[in-house]
């Protein structure tokens, strides 16, 4: 089968709130493997994107497929209740802007709670992993800690672990670093291009226009809800086919060159 | 229930009125002069005043007031049930009242007090020209809180025999064998006076926090 | 007088099920309370202005009503209506009824304050409906609120004691029948105000617990 490779499809994905229309027939398709990062002007409609991807954001128009399997919508052609959606949203792991760690649990349990909890798997086995995955980010020694007790950097490097705790086909980045002091930064983006580099398949919504372009294997360029361009990072940045994006992206252009604004 | 009735149940909302306000009057300055007692960290007073607060904050006044009207003329102190009233209010609001004014005292910027010190001020006027109107106003809401709290315990005020607005409508009750319909228009005569200390209250810390927005 | 504390403490029998009735009096409706404010805090926040203006006239009512008058109406009042209950129901309904408003509007200013963040988190990472609830919802919203719940817990063990006058036999009622029976009121009475005492003493130790937990979070 040549679709095995496709993990994620959204076709035609549309969304609007109230009269303003945040999301219009906005496609992607992303491979196994792939790091694709969506890019855009704020309020051009990345994040609902994202969250349309995991029916946080219920969209209005289109399909979107985790692995050929249609998110949202069951066989019957229902709404998918509370459990089935569920289902699916542990295959797809989330990173948030302002990290969302469980304020009431260690960092240890925050990675353990939704494996355990929700996939059921053994406590044990979860704990094991968890360890591993805290000693990857380079957090060992706060396992024991409560979020409120973490820099910024730390806490997002946490909201990683606890998305790769679940074992997921699929990783969203919702602009995990826009929260975080600039001297912060560095040390998350260390990780997401470690994962990259594994092979892990990534949608990141990001500002970030360095770690785009040479951590990216594809770039998505949004505008006005809008998917506009959309090719190879090398592509993208030094010869856009948009008049837009060519705006968007000497705005950003000292970022690249720079490394951060 | 006649007319005659009704004006009883005003007569005794008076009553309950004059206790309330008595209490309450006598009550803040009490508190404040607990509350400094505290603050200043007076040897042994200010540990007699923390556990009177810490009793008196956790003693339902029913029982309170029982205890000064059946105990205090047994030692020889003569009680109506109005002195009993007014002391047991005094009694239990002046301890809450010394949080409120203890908890404003506590966040009172040091500097300020040093500043006042290191122009000449002595400690009186210290407290009167540069403490006291601070805090007054970081203390009232807390203190109007405190004050509708008061009224919605004074109904108890009628267990040793004051006759206020409940003990109206419990004797007409009685009389008429309908309990009901007295007991609503006590009700309907607190109501409104809580609602007006509630929304004074909710009216003040309006104000402040938009006065702080602005600042 | 050490007489007087003799007599109070051949009493004791009297005295320590008054005082385990005012706690487990406080206790269950302090539960049932928060309980049914779960219930009615959803229904403050509703957007439909029906449900809304009704549960905020409840609380709003509940807090302008002193209990004493409202407990009256539950027992005396209550009856002329054709509903008639015993003196142990009618107290434990009016303190339910009465902090049930009390308890919704902690939880609602407790929720008012709870990010959303870490909710969507949980909904992201898969959790659902009860589950949500009860694992990452209630517990950052119970740990800052706690010590409201604690203090709101001392209101209602001080509300217990005007059941005194429906004949509940709690703690107040307790020393009031020992000093009728022996006329000893400094040593009965004075010995409930420190029984009072100890009863909130143990809640605030819980309160300032829970607030040392709820601090290592924050």
């Amino acid at each position: 089968m040549a679709e095995t490779n496709k993990v994620l499809d959204v076709a035609g994905v549309s969304k609007r709130f109230g009269a303003n229309e945040v999301l219009s027939d906005v496609s992607l398709q992303v491979d196994k493997g792939e790091t694709v990062c969506v890019l855009g002007p704020s309020g051009s409609g990345k994040s609902t994107l994202l969250r349309c991807i995991n029916w946080l954001e219920r969209p209005d128009a289109g399909q979107i497929y985790l692995n050929g399997e249609r998110v949202g919508i069951n066989n019957a052609g229902i709404v998918m209740g509370d459990r089935d959606l569920s289902k699916i949203r542990t295959r797809i792991g989330m990173v948030f802007q302002h990290f969302a760690l469980w304020p009431h649990l260690t960092v240890l349990q925050n990675l353990m709670e939704a494996p355990v909890q929700v996939q059921r798997r053994p406590k044990a086995e979860v704990r094991d992993e968890a360890l591993a995955l805290l000693a990857k980010v380079g957090l060992s020694e706060k396992c024991d800690a409560f979020p409120a007790r973490l820099s910024g950097g730390q806490k997002q490097r946490v909201g990683v672990a606890r998305a790769l705790a679940m074992r997921p086909d699929l990783l969203l980045f919702d602009e995990p670093t826009s929260a975080l002091d600039p001297e912060l930064v560095g040390e998350v983006l260390v990780v997401m291009r470690e994962l990259a580099h594994e092979g892990m398949t990534m949608v990141i919504v990001t500002h970030e226009m360095a770690f785009a372009r040479d951590a990216a294997t594809r770039v998505l360029f949004l505008d006005r809800g809008k998917a506009v361009e959309t090719g190879s990072p090398e592509k993208f940045f030094s010869n856009p086919e948009t008049e837009r994006a060519r705006q968007f992206i000497q705005r950003y252009a000292g970022d690249v060159a720079g490394g951060r604004r | 229930m006649s007319a005659a009735d009704i004006a009883a149940i005003f007569q005794g909302a008076i009553v309950t009125i004059t206790l309330s306000a008595i209490g309450i009057l006598i009550g803040l300055p009490i508190g404040l002069g607990l509350a400094l007692i505290r603050w200043a960290d007076v040897p042994v007073l200010g540990r007699i005043v923390a556990l009177y607060v810490s009793m008196l904050r956790a003693t339902p006044l029913v029982t309170l007031l029982l205890l000064l009207f059946f105990a205090l003329p047994n030692i020889g102190v003569p009680m109506s049930p109005v002195s009993a009233a007014i002391l047991g209010l005094v009694m239990s609001t002046s301890a809450f009242n010394c949080e409120v004014w203890r908890s404003a005292l506590m966040n009172f910027p040091k500097d300020q007090y040093e500043a006042a010190q290191s122009v000449g001020m002595n400690a009186g006027q210290r407290f009167r020209r540069i403490v006291l109107p601070q805090i007054v106003p970081v203390s009232l809401p807390g203190l109007v809180n405190e004050m509708s709290l008061l009224i919605k315990v004074t109904p108890v005020l009628a267990v040793v025999g004051v006759v206020d607005i409940t003990r109206a409508a419990v004797r007409i009750g009685a009389q008429t064998y309908e309990p009901l319909p007295p007991f609503l228009v006590a009700i309907a005569i607190y109501v409104p006076i809580v609602f007006a200390l509630v929304s004074l209250q909710r009216w003040i810390e309006r104000r402040q926090t938009r006065a702080e927005a602005l600042a | 007088m050490i007489h007087d504390f003799g007599i109070v403490w051949s009493e004791r029998s009297l005295l320590l099920s008054g005082l385990a009735n005012t706690a487990i009096l406080s206790a269950l409706s302090a539960i049932a309370a928060l309980l049914l404010g779960f219930l009615v805090t959803p229904a403050l926040m509703s957007k439909r202005p029906a449900i809304f203006g009704l549960a905020r006239l409840f609380v709003d009512g509940m807090r302008c009503v002193p209990f004493l008058l409202f407990a009256y109406i539950i027992y005396y009042g209550l009856p002329s209506l054709g509903l008639r209950l015993d003196n142990w129901s009618s107290g434990l309904a009016a303190l339910i009824i009465y902090n049930t408003a009390y308890m919704a509007e902690i939880l609602r200013g407790a929720w008012a304050v709870q990010p959303r963040e870490p909710i969507e988190a949980g909904i992201a990472f898969g959790f659902s409906e009860l589950k949500l609830f009860r694992r990452i919802i209630l517990p950052p919203l119970l740990l800052s609120a706690g010590p409201v719940i604690g203090n709101q817990m001392i209101q209602i063990v001080k509300d217990s004691a005007f059941l005194t006058i429906i004949a509940l036999p709690e703690l107040t009622h307790a020393a009031s029948s020992i000093q009728s029976r022996h006329y000893i009121p400094f040593a009965a009475f004075i010995t409930a105000v420190f029984l009072y005492w100890g009863l909130c003493l143990v809640i605030e130790a819980g309160i300032s617990s829970i607030g040392r937990v709820a601090e290592a979070r924050r």
